[in-house]
């Protein structure tokens, strides 16, 4: 049987990738996130997973509002880097794992989730710009990323996103063959990209939803979006996906490691559990 | 009746659906060769790519502002600032009428 091993809850943003490029790792604005990362790094390997399922969005890279799923699963052996409209940056192609990703969309729409199923889907920094600071960029982990509506209206709740994460948990433990998954739950934290309050963050908020996730994270489960949208900004509703990553890892968990740092328009976060 | 939250809109289905060319316009810049036809002739992509005339009047002025109040997403939004050499923050602060 598959386990979860473990959960990490990370932000991503373009500006990782940039600075990871550029070899910022060191700069004094840079520095305290590559350095959050590391101790999350050294536990990965640690743990030895086999799989990294990562729930995340597309920002309008791979998908378009010409036809624009709700959930869409990756089960494709590769899945290629999107050109996000500046060139693709110097990474190889990621390895997945197709008969667990096809294992999980029979298992999902079992339970009722109906993801769009994706043989051909592009990933963009929602899996990318984080990815490298966690593993080794010779990906020797595939992964299997389903992407999550975040972005136009209507979108899934942070409920439906808690049911996603038992759902996925399911789906893991009824996988025939013996393998060790580490779950993400990616996106925020904090940040608003438009508006009269471009470039406002929640650092207060930041620390208790991460508090909360941690100890006791089913309330966040009923907050409604627009209030995470009031306290985060309209692009911080990506938070809630880190609410199936949680639900996906039971009821207690064990902190490995945490990290925050926001030192430009977005909350950077890192939550790292083990069960 | 547009939805405003945190200050800044909500991308609702009927803002897609208006602003769908415009952001579909946007999405082409996610291939290079697109990226160099469109800095070649700004004018011939806008008509290839079926603008109206107020959608490709706020191309030309860089309005980004404008862009959002129409209906476009932040997301494409970016990538028109990418392929016409205008970063996140500059729109940004646009959008928020500081600029």
């Amino acid at each position: 049987m598959a386990t979860i091993i473990g959960g990490i809850g990370s932000s991503h943003a373009p500006t990782i990738g940039v600075a990871y490029d550029r070899g910022q790792q060191n700069d004094p604005a840079w520095a305290p996130l590559f350095a959050g990362y590391e101790p999350a790094r050294q536990w990965l390997d640690e743990i030895k997973p086999d799989l990294f399922l990562i729930v995340y969005n597309d920002h309008a890279n791979s998908f378009f509002f010409d036809r624009w799923p709700t959930f869409a699963l990756g089960v494709g052996p590769v899945h290629k880097q999107a050109d996000e409209g500046w060139g693709k940056r110097p990474l190889a192609d990621l390895p997945g794992d197709p008969e667990f990703g096809w294992h999980l969309a029979r298992s999902l729409v079992e339970q009722e989730f109906d993801p769009t199923i994706c043989q051909d889907m592009s990933v963009d920094h929602g899996v990318l710009s984080f990815l490298p600071l966690l593993t080794d960029t010779d990906w020797k982990i595939p992964v299997v990323p389903l992407a999550v509506n975040v972005i136009q209206h209507p979108m899934p709740s942070a409920k439906r996103l808690w049911k996603l994460g038992v759902a996925i948990r399911r789906a893991v433990e009824s996988f025939p063959a013996d393998k060790r998954i580490v779950v993400f739950g990616t996106g925020g934290l904090t940040h608003q990209l438009h508006g009269t309050r471009f470039g406002q963050k929640n650092e207060a908020w930041d620390n208790e939803f991460m508090d909360r996730l941690e100890t006791d994270p089913e309330p966040l489960a009923d907050m409604p979006l627009r209030e995470y949208m009031e306290r985060g900004g309209t692009e911080g509703v990506e938070m809630i996906m880190w609410l199936a990553m949680r639900a996906a890892m039971g009821p207690t968990v064990k902190r490995i490691h945490r990290n925050y740092t926001a030192p430009f328009t977005t909350g950077y976060g890192l939550l790292a559990l083990a069960n | 009746m547009d939805d405003v939250v945190s200050g800044a809109y909500l991308f609702t289905g009927e803002r897609s659906a208006r602003a769908l060319r415009l952001n579909r316009m946007a999405m082409s810049f996610t291939s290079a060769e697109n990226r160099e036809r469109f800095k070649i002739d700004e004018e011939a992509y806008m008509e290839a790519a079926e603008l109206s005339d107020t959608e490709k009047d706020l191309v030309r002025r860089r309005d980004w502002k404008g862009m959002m109040d129409y209906g476009a997403s932040i997301y494409l939004v970016i990538k028109i600032g990418g392929v016409t050499g205008h970063p996140l923050p500059v729109i940004g602060a646009h959008t928020a009428g500081r600029v």
